[in-house]
This record gives structure tokens, C-alpha cells and sequence, in this order.
């Protein structure tokens, strides 16, 4: 199973789908470039329709780019089939074979590369072990709950020993517990074979806790790339911001640059903050970024926006503050509550922000 | 770039082809034509020698030389001492003088005339048309010295005129086998440069090529030939066609397809309401009576109805004493085929009622609406697009029919017979029998779109996905009494008449002598090699049509290709054109080079083949759609190719479709006739056809007994099929994994 691991790489592609009826084409991914080192794995996260299954199907071979080129490793395989592909796909509707047993189901990969029958015995038996279903062998897929079957469709991917394992939100038709079992058990066997792998999902915890790095797409176009945190903490977007966690936006205007920092009038205060992402000038709106979690609740006027308190979710390790300010309704998580002061529903209170916790982002809502 | 690269590739393949196919064409033709010109050069100089001294006995010497040279024609020219030039004597056409006169003074001529004063042989540079024995033909001219007995002299010259037919139709040959394999090796080339996926290509190509081949050809060659009389274009055979003896058989034709869709629709509808609508109880014995014509051999039926009432007919004669009875022509004929095809009627009719949601209905009811009120206002209006589809289909068919009318249609005339008498009576013309059949076409084609995409677009009706288990019964007893002893009367009519085949099979001599024999039954040793020539050909058919229909589903269903609208049309074709005029076509096409099949099985598996892939492939389009995609780009991705999913996942997975079109076509084969009938061979017989021949020389009882075989072979297939199709323990009822 030593196999060393590669990369895959996006050069400007781009997919267009013909419309039947004579009407504008469909752009499902535009001038989509990444590289996915070897060993990593990365999630394809956005909203529905976005093009992520179709970049993903561009990867295993299923749709041909309309431009661009595709490389795994160091070699070209823009044109090749599928079947000439060192990829596996675990589809969303996982695709098992209904007229096959289960065993038949995981050796079938094998069968096709002539591996002699012992062989084959032993590696199902080891694969369907790995999970969790050495008993299941001489069942048929439809008489399997969506997590087994779910398991049989990751088996039979990873014993053909792909170098590049491709996951189409294979865990979407899971109920929560087994979803989360289910997405350790993949990071691990991922990681232990230091398989190369690409991940779709619109869920941002699964994102969030599976990859190496984030990938957000948004029509068709790859909005930010980079390591969890960098997207969560540095989003280049209010629509990335949104996309990966909760947020508060604070219009201000951008009065004075400084260095690389920049001084922003914001409800008569001003505050400096670091450059935004995008290039802006002197006199442009922008918004401030914050995360819930960034926010303090002070005494009336001792912050930097004005409210009161509308609600208050407990939720045990912390609390959600929901508060009523001319910005909208902001929300405040408070870590830790018992340790701190708790302002009641209904009393004045001012926000607060220290100012290396907020990000400053161009106004538009994408 | 990859694609600039391709294209490179491909061009510089395709230039190194062509210029290799066109030397290679080139070597030959010239290679040939150098060996026929040296051919006629020794012939011409053998025969010189044979010139007689007497000048008296030169005309008839020069007529022999047809019988050298096939179809030549020769002037002889004597030296003339006053002139010093040679003047015509006397010739073996008229027509080569004439040329002689026009041409003598043109450049090549003269040059070739002073080659023979030098006593040389030579052919002149060009060729000319000429009409020789009533035809026109090119001929290459050859002059030859005469010479005299001193050795040195000319006495005469002869001018040949050979016709260039033989040779020049060899040189066609090799140039259409240049010019396709160029074709095949662009198409291969193309398809390996541009293709991601070349086996796809391939497959692609291969069903083009057949259907190109076998559909769309020998249409466009009957065509051709229906505008041709004697090699020329005209409107002819048009003409005849629609002059008022056969506008005759064409109204005939119609209105016994109106006659026949609408009975049959009357009935099928009252069999599937009872079956699909209230609560009788032997439903399925009833369906299953109901659909037996549709699997009955040709002929079978209209036998049947001769046995109880022709003219020597059981019930007519030896029963009701009646004499010469009225049942051959159009009352006899809609009667047969309203039998033989009202289960098309009762099966469309009775997927719509199926399909209509009982709480409609209940709703209806529940309003206060009577039975009756709810039937006029809820249930028939539902029903029908769908009645309309079942008499479309049955008008279709109806007109189409070759076998009832051929043995009982008496003194009214139809197209399909009419198109066969014209191929095989007298005239054998095959180009009138085309245009005969395309005249049919017009109806059926017609009813055909008009069923396609008008009626089945008013469709109200739609699939829930929960198919209703309630059902409420909208008859009271007494009507539902009175309807169900009308089906059973029509059902036992049915029955009866298939005993009356079995009862034929042990008589001496129906009508006259009621005894007991098994002497018929020789029939069988005597028809083997027809039995065996049947049931082999529909067998070698059934998996052939099956694996095309399901590839070509697959291919439709899930490639991208160009074209693909197309060809689906093209293969879809043969499902509206009668068998009358695919048969005629095949012999107009397929009796010539390159193609000569007429007289092998083959042409007769392909026909069933063809005739029968656009079922198959419904069904498996139909079968296809239901599997989800993403099971076959699984094995895909596991590395199995385009051949091994077909083979592994898509075939398994469509079994029952698959197996459904392999008994289909079987069964068609085994019951196939009117296209048939035009390609079988005294090697590839059929039959239906001997079933025909006996039942026209008034051989009952042999007839009978080829009909029970055939009856009793297809039943055993179907018997064996629903085996089959209950042992798919695996794929029931999960097709869909997710
Ligand atoms: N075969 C196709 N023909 C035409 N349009 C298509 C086709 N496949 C996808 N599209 C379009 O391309 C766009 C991207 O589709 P894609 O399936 O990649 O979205 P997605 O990000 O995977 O969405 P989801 O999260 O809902 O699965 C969509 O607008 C879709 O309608
Ligand atoms: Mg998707």
C-alpha cells in the first residue's frame, strides 16, 4: 500500500454547460487554479450550486474541462478517462452496485485489475474490517442502513489504493452521530495512508474540522483558499466571512491611512485597524468584520455601539446575547458565563471589540 | 496544445492515407486498363488476320466481330488509288460510319490513320460515345491495318469501336472500395485523434455505420428506384400509384383500418375497464386470454375463420347450411383483425386506466355524483388520450397487416397485398411496389406523430410514484354482469377459434371428411428444414437485437456525442414503417454490389434485428433512466471500460429489459411475414410462409399443424422467459442504491 502520494492541479479551468433550448450557457466553475499537495485534504465548501461537484467530477474524469488543464502529479490528464485515472469517487448516492454482494461490491475494483482470487479474499476481508463490516460480506447494498452502505462505497475506493480519493459529500445522508464518527474515520484512514484528497461539502464544520485547507466557492468562482483558521479568522469577503461562521458587520468610512493600518470613522469613534484585503481609498465605506465570540458586552456607554438585550441563550460552556442596536441585531457569545457579568433581557448595554480582533472588508455583500 | 497536437496528428495520418489510397488506386486501374487495352490489341490483331481477300464477302466478315469482341462495332475503310486516302466500304453499324464522317478530319484520327498506312495498329487518344445496338456507350476506337499479302502493303483499314462497359465497371468497383476505405480509415482516424473515450467512439460509429446502412439506404434506394423507370427519372410509377385502380386499394386500406381501430378499441376498452375498474374476479385469466392474439403466428387466425366460416366452413356449412358465405372481404377481414389486434388496444387502455388515481373518483362519489355521472365526468375523460393512442396504434397496424388480407380480403383490395403482387405478379416491379408501400406510409406515418406528440401530450394522467391499492367500483352488479358476459363471449369466441386450429391439425379433410388422422402431421418431417431455418434465425436474432437495443440505450442515455438526436430518429424509424416496404426496400438494396445479401440468412436476421431494435430500445431507455448514473461511473472510476461496464453493471442491471426485447424479437421472428416474404430463400425458409402456401392450395390441415407448432414454440418461450425474469432475487425492487 506504499504509494507515494501526489498532487493535484487546476490550471484555469473553467466548465460551460451547453444549454439544450438555444438559451445562455451555464458557467458551472470559471477559471477555477489550485493545487492540492500530496498527502492533504482539501474540502470544496459553498452553497449549492456553486460548482463544487462539478470541479470535483472534472478531477475524477466525468466531465471534460470546457478550458484549462488538469495535472495529478506531474502528468496531464485533461483527456483521459476515468477509467485510466489513479482516482476513486465516493458519491454522494454512494453508486454501489445493487446486483452484487457486498464482497462483490468491494472486490470489484480488484477483479478488473486481475488480482488472483486468494489475494482478492484477503484484502476484502481486511478492507471491510477496517470498516467495520467484516460481517456483511454476502449482503446486498440495499438491504444495508445509509451508514453501511455509506461504508461499503468508502471500501471499495480505498482498496484499489487510489492516489488521489475523491468525496462528494459522503456524509450528507447521515443522522449527526454517525456523521461525525464517520468523518474521524475518513480524516484517519486518509491521513494514515497519506492518501491525497479532495472533500465537498456545504456543511462548515465538516470543512472546518476534516481539512488541511478550506477551498470557498462561490458560482462558479473560488473565493478564498487557505488553512481553517485563515479563512475563519481572515476572510477576504463578507461573503466568506458569512459563509464560514457567524459574524456582525459595522459600516465605517475610511478617513486616514497610516503605515499598513488604516483609521476608520465608526459611530463617532475612531478606531485603527489593519489593511483591508481589496484595495481601498480614503473617503470608501467599509464594514467591519467581528466574530461572536470577539465581542464584549460593557456597561451602557463604555463601548463603541449602543443597545439593549433582546434575548439570552444559555447554552452551558457559554452564552449567546442577542442585542438590539441601530446596526441591526448583533450577537455576542460569552464564553465561560458564569465568570463574567450576565446583563439582563431587556437592560442598556454598549459593545465593545478590541480593535486586532475585527477585519475590515469591502462593503459589498459578496 | 493537446488539441492543436490532435489535429496534426490527424491530418498528417489522413494525408499519408489518402496519398497512398490514391496511388494504390491509381497502380491498379492503370495497370488494368493496360492489360484490357493489350486484350483488345491481340483480339483486334487476331482478327485483322482473318480478313477475307474477296471484297464481297467484307460485310458479313465484319459483323463477326461481335462475337470477338462483345458488343464492337466495325468500319471498313479500302484504299481508294484515285484519291490516295482511305474511303468507308462497308460497316457493321451505321453509327460508326457516322463518327468515321465526323471525325476523320480531328487531329487524333488522322495521327491514328497514318499509324495503320504505316501498318501499325494503334488506339485513338480519346474515346467517344457512340450508340451501338439501341444503346449509348463509351467506346475507345481502334484502327488496324489491313495489310496484303505482299507484307508491305495496306489493302484497307479497320476502324473498331470497343465498348468500354466491362472494363470501366471494373474500375468503378475499385474506386468506391477507394473511396470507402478512405471514408472507414477518416472516420477510425478521427474517432482515435478526437475521441477522450475512442471504445465510445466506436460503439457510436459501428451503430451509425448500421444504421446508415440498414436503415437509412435501402429507404433512400427505394425511393430512388420509385422515380425511375428504364435507368431514367420520372413520375411514372407515381403516376400509376395514384391513378384510380390503386387509389382503389389505398381507400380500401383505410377504411378497414378505421373499421378494424375502431371495433378493436371498443373492446379492448370494455376488457381493460372491466379488468382495471370494478371488482370481477378472474382478472387475470381474462388479461392473459386477452393478450394471446398478439403472440399468434400470421395466418393462424384468419385460418381459423376460414375453417368455421368459408365456404366449407364448419359453422357456415355443415351448421347453418348457408353456401358461399360473405366472409372473405372487408366484414371477415375486420373481424380477424379486430381479434388479432384489439389486445394492443386493451393494453394501452388499460395502462391509463391503471394509472388514473381512484381518489379522483372517490371524490366524485363523495360529492354526490352518481356511478354513472362519475364515469362520464371523471374516469372516461381521463381515459381518453389513452383511447386515442390504442386506436392510433391499431389504425397503424391495421393498414400495415399483410397476412389476414392476403388470405382473406376476396374482392377488396389493400396496399400491403397490392404491393406484393406487384414485386411477384407479372410485372415483378420492384421500383411500383416501393412506391405502393410508400403511399402507405403516409397514413401510418401520419398516425404515428400525431399519436407521438399530440395525444400523448393531452395525457392527464400522471404517475404519483404511490400507485393507489383502493379501488372503487364504479358499475352496479347488473352492469358489471352484462359486461363481463360480453368479454367472455369474445374471449371464448377466441379460445374457440385457436381449438379450431388444433381441431384442423387432426381432421382428414375439413369441410368434407370429419375423421380422425394424425396423416397431417406429417407436415412436420416434411417442413423441417423450415422449422429448423425459423426457429434458428429468431434465435440467432433475439440476443443480437437484445445487446444492440440495450447498448444503444446506454450510449443514447448516457454519452454525449453528435449526432445523437439522429441517430435515435434513425433507429426509431423502422418502428413506423411497414413491413411491406422494408422488405421491398432490403431487395432493392440489397441485391447488387456491393451488398449482395439477398438470398443468405443474413438478411434475414438483419431485418429482424432492425425491425425490432426500436422496442428494445424504449425498453431499455426506459430502464436506463431509472438506474442512477452515478452506479456505472463507479465502476468506471474502479478502472473497468466502456465494454466492461456495458458487460458488468449496465446488462445485469437491465435484465429485465434485456430479457423482455430478446423474447420480443423472438417471438416477432418466429411470427414474422411481411417483410419477410420478399427476402426468404429456398435455404432461409419461413414458416409463416409454408403456413401461407398450404393454406392457399387449400391444404387445412397441414396448415393447422404448422400453426400449433409455431403456437406451441412460442408459448414455450414465453414460459421459459418468466423463469427467467423471477430469479432476479438481488436487483428486485433496488434498482436505485441511495
Ligand atoms: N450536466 C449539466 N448540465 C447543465 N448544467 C449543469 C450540469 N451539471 C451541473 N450544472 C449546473 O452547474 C452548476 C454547478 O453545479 P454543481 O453540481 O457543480 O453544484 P454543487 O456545488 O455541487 O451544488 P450542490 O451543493 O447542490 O451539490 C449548477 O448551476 C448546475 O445547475
Ligand atoms: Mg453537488
Amino acid at each position: 500500500m506504499d504509494k507515494k502520494s501526489v498532487s493535484v492541479t487546476l490550471e484555469n479551468v473553467t466548465k460551460r454547460f451547453k444549454d439544450v433550448k438555444g438559451k445562455s450557457d451555464v458557467i458551472a466553475v470559471k477559471d477555477a487554479r489550485f493545487i492540492v499537495e500530496g498527502g492533504d485534504l482539501v474540502t470544496l465548501l459553498g452553497p449549492s450550486g456553486c460548482g463544487k461537484t462539478t470541479t470535483l467530477r472534472m478531477v475524477a474524469g466525468f466531465e471534460l474541462p470546457t478550458e484549462g488543464k488538469i495535472f495529478i502529479g506531474d502528468s496531464d490528464v485533461t483527456f483521459l478517462p476515468p477509467n485510466k485515472r489513479d482516482t476513486a469517487t465516493m458519491f454522494q448516492s454512494y453508486g454501489l452496485f445493487p446486483h452484487m454482494s457486498v464482497f462483490d461490491n468491494v472486490a470489484y475494483g480488484l477483479k478488473l485489475r486481475k488480482v488472483d482470487s486468494d489475494e482478492i479474499k484477503k484484502r476484502v476481508q481486511e478492507s471491510l474490517d477496517l470498516v467495520g463490516l467484516s460481517t456483511y460480506g454476502d449482503r446486498a447494498p440495499g438491504k444495508l442502513s445509509g451508514g453501511q452502505q455509506q461504508r461499503v462505497a468508502l471500501a471499495r475506493s480505498l482498496i484499489v489504493t487510489p492516489s488521489v480519493l475523491l468525496l462528494d459529500e459522503p456524509l450528507s445522508n447521515l443522522d449527526a452521530l454517525l456523521r461525525e464518527q464517520m468523518r474521524v474515520e475518513i480524516r484517519r484512514i486518509q491521513k494514515s495512508l497519506s492518501i491525497t484528497a479532495i472533500y465537498v461539502t456545504h456543511d462548515r464544520v465538516e470543512a472546518m474540522s476534516l481539512s488541511d485547507r478550506v477551498i470557498v466557492m462561490k458560482d462558479g468562482e473560488i473565493r478564498q483558499m487557505g488553512a481553517p483558521d485563515e479563512i475563519y479568522e481572515k476572510p477576504n469577503s463578507r461573503f466568506v466571512a458569512g459563509f464560514v461562521g457567524k459574524a456582525a458587520f459595522f459600516p465605517v468610512t475610511l478617513k486616514e491611512k497610516r503605515d499598513d493600518k488604516w483609521i476608520c470613522l465608526f459611530n463617532k469613534h475612531e478606531l485603527v485597524v489593519s489593511r483591508p484585503p481589496v484595495e481601498m481609498k480614503e473617503g470608501d465605506k467599509g464594514v467591519l468584520m467581528a466574530r461572536p465570540e470577539s465581542l464584549r458586552l460593557e456597561e451602557k456607554g463604555k463601548g463603541y455601539i449602543e443597545g439593549t438585550v433582546r434575548m439570552n441563550v444559555y447554552l452551558g460552556n457559554s452564552l449567546e446575547s442577542f442585542i438590539q442596536t441601530p446596526f441591526g441585531e448583533v450577537l455576542v457569545q460569552i464564553d465561560d458565563p458564569h465568570s463574567k457579568k450576565v446583563f439582563a433581557e431587556g437592560e442598556a448595554v454598549s459593545i465593545s471589540f478590541s480593535v486586532d480582533r475585527v477585519r475590515l472588508l469591502h462593503p459589498d455583500e459578496n | 496544445m493537446f488539441r492543436k497536437k490532435q489535429l496534426i496528428h490527424f491530418i498528417l495520418a489522413a494525408v499519408i492515407f489518402i496519398t497512398a489510397d490514391i496511388w494504390i488506386y491509381h497502380t491498379l486501374t492503370s495497370s488494368f486498363d493496360k492489360y484490357v487495352q493489350q486484350r483488345d490489341f491481340n483480339e483486334i490483331s487476331l482478327f485483322v488476320q482473318t480478313a477475307p481477300q474477296k471484297e464481297e464477302n467484307i460485310p458479313s466478315w465484319l459483323n463477326e466481330v461481335s462475337s470477338i469482341i462483345p458488343g464492337a462495332a466495325s468500319l471498313y475503310l479500302s484504299y481508294d488509288f484515285d484519291s490516295g486516302s482511305f474511303v468507308p466500304f462497308a460497316s457493321s453499324d451505321d453509327n460508326i460510319t457516322l463518327l468515321y464522317e465526323q471525325q476523320r478530319d480531328s487531329e487524333e484520327f488522322k495521327k491514328a490513320m497514318e499509324s495503320a498506312y504505316y501498318l501499325e495498329t494503334e488506339q485513338i487518344s480519346r474515346q467517344y460515345t457512340l450508340t451501338l445496338n439501341g444503346q449509348k456507350v463509351r467506346t475507345g476506337v481502334f484502327v488496324a491495318p489491313i495489310i496484303a499479302e505482299n507484307g508491305y502493303e495496306a489493302t484497307g483499314t479497320l476502324i473498331i469501336a470497343v465498348p468500354e462497359s466491362t472494363s470501366s465497371s471494373y474500375g468503378r468497383l475499385i474506386g468506391t472500395f477507394a473511396l470507402l476505405s478512405a471514408i472507414a480509415f477518416m472516420l477510425i482516424a478521427w474517432v482515435v485523434s478526437f475521441s477522450r473515450d475512442p471504445v465510445t467512439g466506436f460503439m457510436v460509429l459501428a451503430l451509425f455505420i448500421i444504421v446508415g446502412i440498414f436503415v437509412a439506404f435501402p429507404l433512400i434506394e427505394a425511393l430512388r428506384l420509385s422515380f425511375m423507370t428504364d435507368g431514367e427519372f420520372s413520375f411514372d410509377k407515381w403516376a400509376l400509384a395514384l391513378s384510380p385502380s390503386y387509389i382503389v386499394a389505398l381507400w380500401g386500406s383505410l377504411r378497414l383500418g378505421v373499421s378494424t381501430a375502431t371495433a378493436s378499441t371498443i373492446i379492448g376498452f370494455l376488457i381493460a375497464f372491466l379488468v382495471e375498474r370494478t371488482s370481477f374476479k378472474q382478472k387475470r385469466t381474462v388479461s392473459t386470454l386477452a393478450t394471446m392474439p398478439v403472440i399468434s403466428p400470421p395466418f393462424s387466425l384468419s385460418l381459423s375463420i376460414i375453417l368455421l366460416f368459408g365456404n366449407n366452413g364448419l359453422i357456415s356449412k355443415q351448421l347453418l347450411n348457408m353456401g358461399n358465405t360473405s366472409i372473405y372481404g372487408l366484414g371477415g377481414l375486420t373481424l380477424v383483425q379486430t381479434i388479432s389486434m384489439f389486445p394492443i388496444a386493451f393494453l394501452t387502455i388499460s395502462g391509463v386506466l391503471r394509472q388514473i388515481d381512484s381518489t379522483v373518483e372517490d371524490a366524485s362519489l363523495d360529492l354526490n355524483a352518481s356511478r354513472w355521472q362519475t364515469f362520464k365526468s371523471i374516469t372516461f375523460p381521463l381515459t381518453v388520450p389513452g383511447i386515442l393512442s390504442a386506436w392510433m396504434l391499431v389504425f397503424t397496424n391495421s393498414l400495415a397487416d399483410f397476412a389476414n388480407p392476403l388470405l382473406l380480403s376476396g374482392n377488396l383490395r389493400v396496399l400491403s397485398t397490392e404491393a406484393y403482387m406487384m414485386v411477384t405478379g407479372r410485372m415483378n416491379d420492384l421500383g411500383g411496389g416501393a412506391v405502393l408501400s410508400f403511399l402507405l406510409l403516409l397514413p401510418t406515418v401520419s398516425a404515428f406523430l400525431v399519436q407521438r406528440f399530440w395525444v400523448s401530450k393531452k395525457s392527464f394522467v400522471t404517475v404519483t410514484g404511490k400507485p393507489s391499492t383502493t379501488l372503487t367500483e364504479l358499475t352496479t352488479a347488473p352492469v358489471r354482469r352484462i359486461l363481463t358476459a360480453v368479454a367472455w363471449i369474445i374471449l371464448g369466441f377466441i379460445l374457440m377459434l385457436y381449438l379450431t386450429i388444433i381441431a384442423g391439425a387432426f381432421v382428414k379433410n375439413w369441410g368434407i371428411d370429419y375423421t380422425f388422422t394424425l396423416a397431417n402431421w406429417k407436415a412436420i418431417p416434411d417442413s423441417w428444414d423450415s422449422i429448423v431455418s425459423t426457429l434458428l434465425l429468431a434465435l440467432i436474432s433475439a440476443p443480437v437485437a437484445g445487446i444492440i437495443a440495450m447498448a444503444a440505450a446506454m450510449l443514447i442515455v448516457r454519452k454525449k456525442f453528435p449526432g445523437k438526436k439522429f441517430l435515435e430518429v434513425l433507429m426509431m424509424t423502422p418502428y413506423a414503417i411497414p413491413g411491406t416496404l422494408i422488405g421491398i426496400a432490403y431487395v432493392i438494396a440489397f441485391n447488387k454490389q456491393p451488398l449482395i445479401l439477398v438470398g443468405t440468412g443474413a438478411i434475414i436476421v438483419i431485418n429482424y434485428v432492425i425491425r425490432e431494435l426500436p422496442v428494445g430500445l424504449e425498453n431499455g431507455i426506459t430502464a436506463l433512466h431509472q438506474i442512477d448514473p452515478s452506479i456505472e461511473e463507479s465502476a468506471q472510476d474502479l478502472g473497468a471500460d466502456v465494454p466492461t461496464v456495458f458487460k458488468t453493471i449496465v446488462l445485469p442491471l437491465v435484465r429485465p429489459a434485456f430479457l423482455s426485447s430478446m423474447t420480443y424479437t423472438f417471438v416477432r421472428a418466429m411470427t414474422a411475414v411481411s417483410a419477410i416474404i420478399f427476402l426468404i430463400s429456398a435455404r432461409w425458409y419461413h414458416l409463416t410462409i409454408k403456413i401461407l402456401s398450404y393454406s392457399e392450395n387449400l391444404r387445412f390441415g397441414l396448415a393447422s399443424v404448422l400453426c400449433t407448432v409455431l403456437i406451441a414454440i412460442v408459448l414455450g418461450v414465453f414460459a421459459l422467459m418468466n423463469l427467467l425474469v423471477k430469479d432476479d432475487k438481488l436487483t428486485r425492487k433496488t434498482i436505485s442504491t441511495r
